[in-house]
């Protein structure tokens, strides 16, 4: 195990993984910007250092102040959290040049599972589906028309390179496709220096189910069940539920053990999420893989009662698994709810302020992970997470139950929330019956949305 | 000071009291009209110092953040008196602090004493082996050091303290 671990994050994750830390009996050191001076993490952490200022690129996102930061404080890894450094294989690579531990795949790992069209061949390869799309990229727009004949409309045009949205369409005809292939070319050209295009079948009204795994050095692997993130909001997921109501548990542990016995067979490390499209029929397609700890993770820990921050740092520290699928069970239903400084009635505007009050749900099955405290100001640097409110119960009906209590229990005074689209959402007709999709949210429209609730 | 009665300590109430209206308003004025850093006056016993809030100092003046606002309005203070330690608001010396997260290092041409002004560089912090500079906050003397070389530093530390110079000048004719 590691002697002294540095926490690279901020936020209600940089609480998390203390914690992690401490119940492993390892010490820790929070690495802070300038802007996070006051912050939780910082307050409750044994050792705390200044990384650099507010300008999260000279300070989470700088692989050198980090990695600086580790070796004066005497720490031998290195824990990224989410987001920030947490994907970027090069400083993965550094970290280890270093005579450090990235928690998270080893480098070499990192790199295999670094482009998404690679992994989809790679994992494609090893019986996962895949989304059906065109053979290579196109290469005039009568290719471009046979290909989308073969794979059948509505299809996506893709860029090649880059992502944000750029250079993509959904088209539905072969006269859009031929408009559109002029334009997503030269958006693409213009964005990425590249215009190279590729389709993909469009899925229509799709859900989005992942699975959780974790593997060891040893090539041993468990997982955990899947989560359902298709409550999005353009699309930022911001409700998770496990397990997915879009799929019957036979279709459930299917699509679960095809994904370990694929990132196994690839020599995948480490915890990690496959993310699946899943369409109306219930067939479920990889898109991609996430090799870091996730914001929806708790839900996992709720069914399972498996620390998965403490698992990622074990397995990083070189430790067997220590359980075996046998000891994995999924018992009952959690959600999560991303409590979020945004302003519903302003189209979702990041809102700063000073808590003023701060009161915290409680109950069975109830779990708030959260950095917020009275008088703590929200920086307007990075992102708007304040907290998730976590959610368990024996059934779904139970779980929605308790969750209506707790986001009315909850009180964050001081500045604007998200609860609204929470509360919302609980009282939704589609929702309660667990037909949510992807697109549901934008259909229909936020404002819509809160206002059916408010009848 | 034990040895002061009462009316002598209304006696300097008053006086201080006639200073801040009558002298600090004219002295502001000037200094604003002149566009001179400092400006001093001494009258019987007092001095009164009014020093513009200083350019400079504002990246020593980060750790420090009441400093420039409370400097701003003037400073008034008693001969007799040495200042009072006040380390958030220090009008005598300000900081150099670290640009990163690394070990610092010195520079074998700046030592305690050295004469330096406002972006000399007078030391530097190796962040992953490449050293980053610490540069003077002010114009001033170098004064005490507040780490070692070869010390870990994390950003924002405050390093090295640089005496203002006018300071500096006086502490040391009076203290000669």
């Amino acid at each position: 195990m590691f002697s002294k671990i540095l926490i690279a994050n901020r936020g209600e994750i940089a609480v998390r993984i203390l914690r992690a830390c401490r119940t492993l009996g390892v010490e820790a050191v929070v690495a802070y910007s300038e802007a996070d001076r006051e912050s939780l993490a910082v307050q409750q952490a044994d050792e705390a250092i200044c990384i650099g200022p507010a300008d999260a690129k000279r300070s989470y996102l700088s692989a050198p102040a980090v990695i600086s930061a580790a070796i004066v404080s005497g720490c031998d890894a290195i824990h990224p959290g989410y987001g920030f450094l947490s994907e970027d294989e090069g400083f993965a690579e550094v970290v280890g040049a270093h005579g450090l531990t990235f928690i998270g795949p080893p480098p070499q790992v990192l790199e295999r599972f670094a482009s998404k069209e690679a992994t989809r061949h790679l994992l494609g390869g090893e019986g996962l589906a895949t989304i059906p799309g065109s053979n290579g990229m196109i290469r005039d727009d009568l290719h471009g028309l046979e290909e989308a004949e073969r794979i059948g409309y509505p299809v996506l045009i893709k860029p090649s390179a880059g992502g944000g949205g750029k250079g993509m369409r959904m088209v539905r005809t072969p006269r859009e496709l031929e408009a559109a292939l002029k334009i997503c070319r030269s958006e693409a050209r213009a964005a990425f220096g590249d215009d190279s295009l590729y389709l993909e079948k469009w899925l229509e009204d799709n859900r989005h189910v992942e699975v959780q795994v974790a593997v060891d050095r040893f090539g041993h692997g468990v997982h955990l069940g899947e989560r359902d993130c298709s409550v999005q909001r353009r699309h930022q997921k911001f409700l998770e539920e496990a397990p997915t109501p879009a799929l019957g548990e036979a279709a459930r542990n299917e699509l679960a053990e095809r994904a370990i016995k694929a990132v196994v067979a690839a020599g995948y490390e480490n915890v990690g999420t496959l993310e699946f499209l899943v369409d109306p029929a219930g067939n479920a397609y990889f898109i991609e893989i996430n090799c870091r700890i996730q914001v929806e993770h708790p839900i996992t820990e709720m069914l399972t009662g498996i620390d998965l921050v403490t698992t990622q740092i074990r397995i990083a520290a070189g430790e067997p698994l220590g359980f075996s699928q046998a000891d994995v069970t999924l018992r009952g239903h959690a959600l999560e709810f991303r409590i979020n400084a945004e302003d519903t009635e302003h189209d979702f505007r990041p809102s700063t302020g000073t808590v003023e009050r701060y009161l915290v749900p409680g109950g069975p099955g109830v779990r708030m992970d959260s950095h917020l405290f009275t008088g703590y100001e929200v920086p307007p640097f990075y992102d708007s997470l304040l907290g998730k409110l976590i959610v368990w119960g024996p059934d779904r009906p139970t779980a929605i139950a308790r969750s209506r209590v707790a986001l009315d229990e909850l009180v964050v005074e001081g500045l604007v929330t998200n609860v609204a689209i929470h509360q919302a959402l609980l009282v939704n007709d589609i929702f309660l019956a667990g037909e949510m999709t992807t697109n549901l949210v934008d259909r229909v429209g936020s404002a819509a949305f809160l206002a059916a609730a408010a009848r | 000071m034990p040895d002061r009665d009462d009316a002598a300590r209304l006696a300097d109430h008053a006086q201080i009291e006639g200073l801040a209206d009558d002298l600090l308003p004219a002295l502001i004025a000037k200094l604003g009209a002149t566009g001179l850093a400092e400006l001093e006056v001494r009258e019987g016993d007092w001095r009164v110092r009014l020093r513009r809030s200083a350019d400079g100092t504002t990246s020593g003046a980060r750790t420090t953040p009441g400093r420039a606002a409370r400097s701003a309005g003037g400073h008034a203070d008693h001969a007799h008196q040495q200042p009072a330690p006040e380390p958030a608001v220090d009008p005598y010396r300000a900081a150099a602090t670290s640009p990163g997260v690394g070990i610092s290092h010195s520079r074998p041409e700046i030592s305690s004493g050295s004469r330096v002004r406002a972006g000399d560089r007078i030391a530097s912090v190796d962040v992953l082996g490449i050293p980053q500079e610490v540069v003077a906050p002010v114009n001033g003397i170098v004064g005490a050091g507040l780490v070692e070389s070869g010390d870990a530093v994390e950003y924002g530390q405050e390093l090295v303290w640089i005496e203002l110079i006018s300071t500096a000048a006086e502490r040391s004719g009076r203290d000669a």
